[in-house]
């Protein structure tokens, strides 16, 4: 009764468009006071403690720093020099600026912590290239949409932050290894329809007349920010630093390149640069707060155990569940971020996923390989919003070519479930 | 995302997952400068940075890292947590789902924006006052902080403080709505 009434009162407000930390915490507030309406204060000072709590945990300081890194990043012009030297490489012709856009996501991945960052930075620089080049611009937001959602894959991601600190067992190193394979995946998966689709359409026809950078020169220019991913990754794997501390001296690299190398971004740009990553950062940190209030209310009331019965109970099997939470995950994954996703639900499914013994990393990996098709399937996903609104395009007008993404990286989630060694190999190998 | 924009001409880069932030210049016309948070919100971050940086140099040069500056390092980020997430209250950039929210009439869409703010506040507002109850226990029972040895409620007593400059900025985004006629 308790348990029907938070969640009623949680999805209602959620969609009314109250902040998701807002409806979280008001709901576990009002579950906690029903349930102790003859205790003092009504039970209600765990409010507070689980909100603190929730908050005072060290690991969760590589949140601020990396989307300070990825602010920083954004600012620096390494996604233009890394698009000249992707160009480069590949050449100019029918196809290529597509795969170039995927490629330069996949590395910018590599670099920032948020997708949202590489979306503004790739998304900036490839939809006017691609539509000067003669794409139809919404196949270009098609794209950069999906090219965008591989990000939350790609390591560091805050995502399999907040996944690891909510899963004991599944540490940030190894979530990091374990989406490095099938992020790549997801990466080709979407760079063969999209030059099949560009060639087989007859797309960008003027892009072969444009000029092809010289590659030496653009590979000096492009080094700066290509060696940022190996300096992150690479200091991590060496026990250098811990991620955290990988995320800070990228803070300082990122600087040195921008205010001295490429001089793109001045002292005042500081100011700037602080504020929008320090705004975004509490945005997702008070989330993580108030879910911690949520999370206390689910597990003290008991709403957690009878729905993991019923789930387990419900003659579906070890597939057949797994085939509905793909379903879930993907259909939340359009109205939220990654984040939010897994401070919801990761405290309803992490005991069924214990259940069947499913290896914690790898479904870490699957759940953010769900909410990332998510992410840019229409309707209503943000992320194919965001580059359909800056390509001047409606979302409609994405969906014939962005369905054939879709298919591809939903080919990439059956792939890691079949053979659980794509996100598994690397991080054994590494002995996380 | 901020319903203002809806009537935005120039399509800027905007970030999907989490909210986008519109350049400073773009303020709304709080009561209260927003630049009180913004100065603190950029304090804090570089603090942070600063803090955390010079712990792996000192590690790298010294062999000896200062474990101290863990606890220091939670507490501003939780002091970050509060400051910017006061502003971006007063922005409203907080992760919404806008999908229902902002459909249907402007009728429609004032009484649910002003809605969700009420209830932000309303959140902020409970949060202060149970936590002064703990910040009280703080001070009653002399605890100190398990690193530094400081009395735990030098660190406390910004949740309920900072709680209620959230639930101000709430209700200060909730009146403002309702000027927009």
């Amino acid at each position: 009764m308790i348990g029907v009434s938070l969640f009623l009162v949680f999805i209602l407000m959620m969609l009314a468009g109250v902040p998701i930390g807002a409806a979280m915490g008001l709901s576990a507030a009002l579950a906690i006071a029903m349930a102790n309406l003859d205790t003092q204060w009504f039970g209600l000072l765990a409010v507070p403690h689980n909100f603190y709590a929730g908050l005072g945990k060290y690991p969760l300081l590589a949140i601020p720093m990396f989307v300070l890194v990825g602010t920083i990043f954004n600012r620096s012009g390494v996604a233009q020099r890394l698009v000249n030297f992707a160009v480069a490489i590949v050449g100019q012709g029918p196809g290529m600026l597509p795969l170039v856009a995927i490629a330069v996501a996949l590395l910018l991945g590599g670099i920032s912590g948020s997708g949202p960052a590489t979306a503004a930075a790739v998304g900036g620089v490839m939809i006017l290239a691609m539509t000067r080049a003669g794409y139809p611009p919404a196949f270009s937001a098609s794209v950069v949409g999906a090219a965008a959602a591989i990000d939350i894959l790609i390591p560091p991601s805050i995502a399999f932050i907040v996944y690891s600190v909510l899963v004991p067992g599944a540490s940030v190193p190894a979530m990091f290894a374990a989406g490095m394979f099938p992020g790549i995946l997801v990466g080709l998966a979407l760079m063969i329809p999209s030059v099949w689709l560009a060639r087989k359409h007859r797309m960008g026809l003027s892009e072969g007349s444009l000029p092809r950078p010289p590659f030496w020169p653009s590979l000096g220019q492009a080094s700066w920010g290509l060696a940022a991913p190996v300096l992150i990754l690479g200091g991590m794997r060496l026990g250098w630093f811990t991620p955290t501390e990988a995320a800070v001296v990228a803070v300082f690299y990122g600087l040195f390149v921008g205010m001295v190398i490429h001089r793109t971004i001045g002292v005042r740009d500081l100011f700037d640069i602080l504020r929008e990553s320090g705004e975004l950062s509490a945005i997702i940190l008070l989330v993580v707060a108030l879910a911690g209030i949520f999370a206390y209310s689910l597990s003290t009331l008991g709403i957690i155990d009878p729905v993991t019965q019923a789930i387990v109970h419900s003659g579906l099997g070890e597939y057949g569940v797994l085939f509905l939470l793909i379903l879930l995950l993907i259909g939340v994954g359009m109205f939220l971020d990654g984040v939010s996703i897994f401070l919801i639900f990761i405290p309803i499914l992490l005991p069924i996923a214990t259940f069947y013994q499913w290896d914690l990393v790898w479904f870490g990996v699957l759940l953010t390989l769900m909410v990332a098709v998510g992410q840019f399937t229409p309707p209503i996903a943000v992320n194919l919003m965001v580059s359909s609104r800056i390509a001047g395009v409606s979302m409609e007008q994405t969906v014939p070519w962005v369905l054939w993404l879709v298919a591809a990286v939903l080919i990439v989630l059956l792939l890691v479930i079949i053979f659980p060694g794509l996100a598994l190999w690397l991080p054994r190998t590494l002995g996380y | 995302m901020p319903s203002q924009s809806a009537s935005e001409p120039v399509p800027e880069p905007r970030n999907p997952t989490t909210e986008p932030t519109p350049p400073a210049d773009c303020q709304p016309s709080t009561a209260v400068p927003l630049k009180i948070e913004d100065w603190l919100t950029v304090v804090v971050m570089a603090l942070l940075a600063s803090i955390t940086f010079a712990n792996v140099l000192t590690r790298y040069f010294t062999s000896r890292s200062f474990a101290w500056t863990e606890e220091i390092s939670i507490f501003l980020m939780i002091v970050l947590a509060l400051v910017a997430g006061s502003a971006a209250v007063a922005r409203n950039h907080h992760i919404r789902i806008e999908y229902f929210a902002d459909k249907g009439s402007a009728g429609r869409r004032r009484i649910l924006a002003r809605f969700s703010s009420l209830m932000v506040s309303l959140l902020f507002l409970l949060i202060a006052i149970l936590s002064s109850r703990m910040v009280w226990d703080d001070i009653r029972y002399g605890e100190t902080s398990p690193g530094i040895g400081v009395p735990q409620w030098w660190y406390s007593i910004w949740l309920p403080l900072l709680s209620t400059a959230i639930a101000l900025r709430a209700l200060g985004l909730f009146i403002r709505q309702g000027r927009n006629r």
